[in-house]
Order: structure tokens, then C-alpha cells, then sequence
């Protein structure tokens, strides 16, 4: 086939040129904006996380972070240490699922918040609900199982999002070993 | 100026995204089981193609016909993403309950249809007109959409009771079904006006000749 003046203006090198002008010019303009937004964010993400929790543990006047340890953070009352808030993290269905877990000084998970998923829409972001929650409330690291059949003792899992509660309780009882270890430390 | 104004206006009814074309069904759906929410997407979405548009129109004449889908997908990609990062940094209350959504308007038909029907045939204002017409009537529908399925599902408008204590509300509203059905009804609503002033027309035109 002849190369007429058509063919030549497509050739696959005008092609190209043109989409990594496209690509160019896009990752510009989301590096231009990133560098505006990326410190504000930083800002407001923390103010968030205070404000979640301040949430998580209503009792307390102050938030005191714990040296060695890196977003633990002890809730005071009168001076005193009455929970600690810690971050948890899980492999979810569709990502990491990051959560924010506050654990009473004797072991035992008094609330959580998610802060950020990638779960389904309408099953899986449900874990984030109080009808979910709710059931961690005051159990310690040994009664945090997911189970298929109801009972008190146990957490039941989220209709059609198994994954997620699952990886929801693993996150959490993970944390909440780790802390009940370094409340014990501490009390020796 | 008659014609700009039917630019804008058509996007209204005559050609409304949800309710007319059938396209971008899918937040219709998801996002508007409460108002907040459908009009937080509703005018991000009137955002991005707005924006599109114009970008579109402005490099219509650089951009290769070959190319063009992806050209314009990395420009809906990019207006996403900075409208991602904005949000995150200045309104991280909408950002928190949107942002499982807000990735997928990159791929929400009516943007890419308006950049390759309008925007890349048309100069720029006119192009601004045009999305901005069209996101309108996406947000408006999707508002309109969220007002009966919030206030029949859960008694309350952007979270304020409505119906008192006593009234009971119909789960079904708040859930997938209830958007289902308030589209459906929406769509043969609007079909029937749109016969009937097709009627009213053909009868005019008649009487004229």
C-alpha cells in the first residue's frame, strides 16, 4: 500500500508524540497541585486523627504519645493512663484497611475507627457501622474470632463481606495482644 | 445568544444525562441514598466535565483522531485527581464519605461522551456551556433522585427529620431496589412529557401548514 499524505500524518511516531505530550502535560498539572495540597493534607489528617480519637475513648482529657513506638498514643484521665489508642492494619478485600483501635489498660478492645479502606460499597464498608462494632466492645485478644454462628462471645461476621470481617478482627486482635504485653510491661 | 442558552438547557431535560440518556446510572444509584451525598458527587461530577470540556475544546486541534479516547481519559483522569487531592486538603468530610466513588467518575460514560460529541467539535465557551448544562442536570437528577429515596427511606432531608418519630420508614427506599425504582419512574415520567410535547409540536406544525 502507497504511504499517502494521510498515512504519514498517523504514522505510529506522530501517535506516540502525542500521547506522551497528553501524559506529560497531566503529570505536571497532578505534580503542580500534589505539591500544593500534599502539606495541607498532612495538616488536616492529623487534626482528624485527634478528633477520632477523642471519639474512641470519651473519658479522656489528653492524648500523650508513648516514645519507641510510632501513632501509640496513652488517653490520660487525671493523670492517669486509663486506655491506650493504637493503629491497627489489615489486608482487607480490596486493600489495606487502617484502623485506629483503643485498648483498655487490662487488655480488653473498647472501640475502633476505620480510617481509611478500599472495601465494597454497601458490604464490606459496614465493618465501619456501630451494628458491627459494637460487638468488640470489651472483649480481649482470645474472644476475638470470627464466627459463622451468633453467640455474645465470639464476633459474627458481616453478611456477604467475610473477607473484611475477618481482616477487621485479625487487625484488632493483633493490636490488642500487643497492647495487653505492654500494659503488663508496664505495671512490673 | 438564544442558541448558547439551549446549549445550557438541553442538558436540563430535553438530553438530562440520567433521566433522558440513560447514562452514568451506576452513581445514580450508589451515591444517592442521601442528598448530602448525591450533591457533594453530583457537583463534583458537574466539575470534571465542565473542566474536561474546556480542556477538551482547547486542544481539539493538537489532538490526534487516533488517540483521541485516551487523550481524553488522561484528561478526565487528571481533573479526578486534582479534584481528588483538593478535596482531601480542604473538605475532608465530603473527601471521607465520597472517596470510594470519586475514582470512578475517570470512567463515568456521560464525561467521555460529551468531550467526543461536543467538545471536540465546538470552540471553547460554548464547550464550557455544554458541561456545565450537563453536569447541572446530572446533579440535579441526582438530588432529585436522593430527596425521595432519604425522605420515603429514612424520614429525614440532609439528615433532618421530616416525618416526625411516628413515621416508620421503608427501608426499601434507602436500598438498591428504591433506586431501581425511583430511576425507572423517573425515566417514564420524563419519556411521557417528552411524547407529549413531541404531540404538541407535530399539532402546531400541522395547523401551520
Amino acid at each position: 500500500m502507497a504511504h499517502d499524505a494521510h498515512e504519514e500524518n498517523n504514522s505510529v511516531f506522530k501517535v506516540g508524540i502525542n500521547l506522551t505530550l497528553a501524559c506529560l502535560l497531566s503529570s505536571a498539572v497532578i505534580a503542580g497541585t500534589y505539591a500544593v495540597t500534599a502539606p495541607i493534607a498532612a495538616k488536616t489528617r492529623i487534626q482528624l486523627d485527634n478528633q477520632a480519637r477523642k471519639a474512641l475513648v470519651a473519658d479522656a482529657q489528653d492524648f500523650k504519645a508513648i516514645e519507641g513506638k510510632t501513632g501509640w498514643y496513652a488517653a490520660l484521665k487525671d493523670g492517669k493512663v486509663i486506655a491506650y489508642v493504637v493503629p491497627a492494619e489489615s489486608k482487607g478485600y480490596a486493600g489495606a484497611i487502617k484502623m485506629l483501635t483503643a485498648v483498655s489498660v487490662d487488655g480488653k478492645i473498647i472501640d475502633y475507627a476505620i480510617l481509611s479502606h478500599k472495601e465494597t460499597p454497601g458490604l464490606g464498608d459496614k465493618a465501619d457501622k456501630p451494628a458491627f462494632r459494637k460487638q468488640f466492645a470489651g472483649k480481649a485478644a482470645e474472644n476475638l474470632e470470627v464466627v459463622k454462628v451468633p453467640s455474645d462471645k465470639n464476633i459474627q461476621a458481616l453478611t456477604g463481606a467475610t473477607i473484611t470481617s475477618r481482616a477487621v478482627t485479625k487487625g484488632i486482635k493483633e493490636a490488642v495482644e500487643e497492647v495487653a504485653v505492654f500494659a503488663a510491661d508496664k505495671k512490673k | 445568544m438564544k442558541n448558547l442558552w439551549e446549549i445550557f438547557y438541553k442538558g436540563l431535560f430535553d438530553q438530562n444525562p440520567i433521566f433522558r440518556l440513560a447514562l452514568s446510572l451506576c452513581p445514580a444509584l450508589a451515591v444517592t441514598s442521601n442528598v448530602y451525598n448525591a450533591l457533594a458527587m453530583g457537583l463534583s461530577v458537574m466539575f470534571v466535565i465542565t473542566a474536561n470540556n474546556v480542556v477538551v475544546s482547547i486542544f481539539r486541534k493538537w489532538v490526534n483522531p487516533k488517540v483521541r479516547v485516551p487523550v481524553y481519559i488522561t484528561s478526565i483522569a487528571t481533573i479526578v485527581t486534582v479534584l481528588i487531592l483538593t478535596l482531601q486538603a480542604y473538605l475532608p468530610d465530603i473527601y471521607k464519605e465520597l472517596y470510594l466513588y470519586l475514582n470512578l467518575i475517570v470512567v463515568f460514560a456521560i464525561i467521555l461522551a460529551r468531550a467526543e460529541v461536543f467538545a471536540a467539535k465546538n470552540p471553547v465557551f460554548p464547550s464550557f456551556l455544554d458541561g456545565l448544562g450537563m453536569g447541572a442536570g446530572f446533579a440535579g437528577a441526582m438530588v432529585f433522585i436522593a430527596v425521595v429515596r432519604e425522605l420515603f427511606g429514612n424520614g429525614t432531608l440532609m439528615g433532618m427529620p421530616v416525618f416526625g418519630a411516628s413515621y416508620d420508614p421503608a427501608l426499601i427506599m434507602i436500598l438498591p431496589p428504591g433506586g431501581f425504582i425511583v430511576i425507572g419512574l423517573m425515566i417514564a415520567s420524563f419519556n411521557l412529557i417528552g411524547q407529549h410535547q413531541a404531540k404538541l409540536k407535530e399539532a402546531k406544525q400541522g395547523s401551520d401548514a
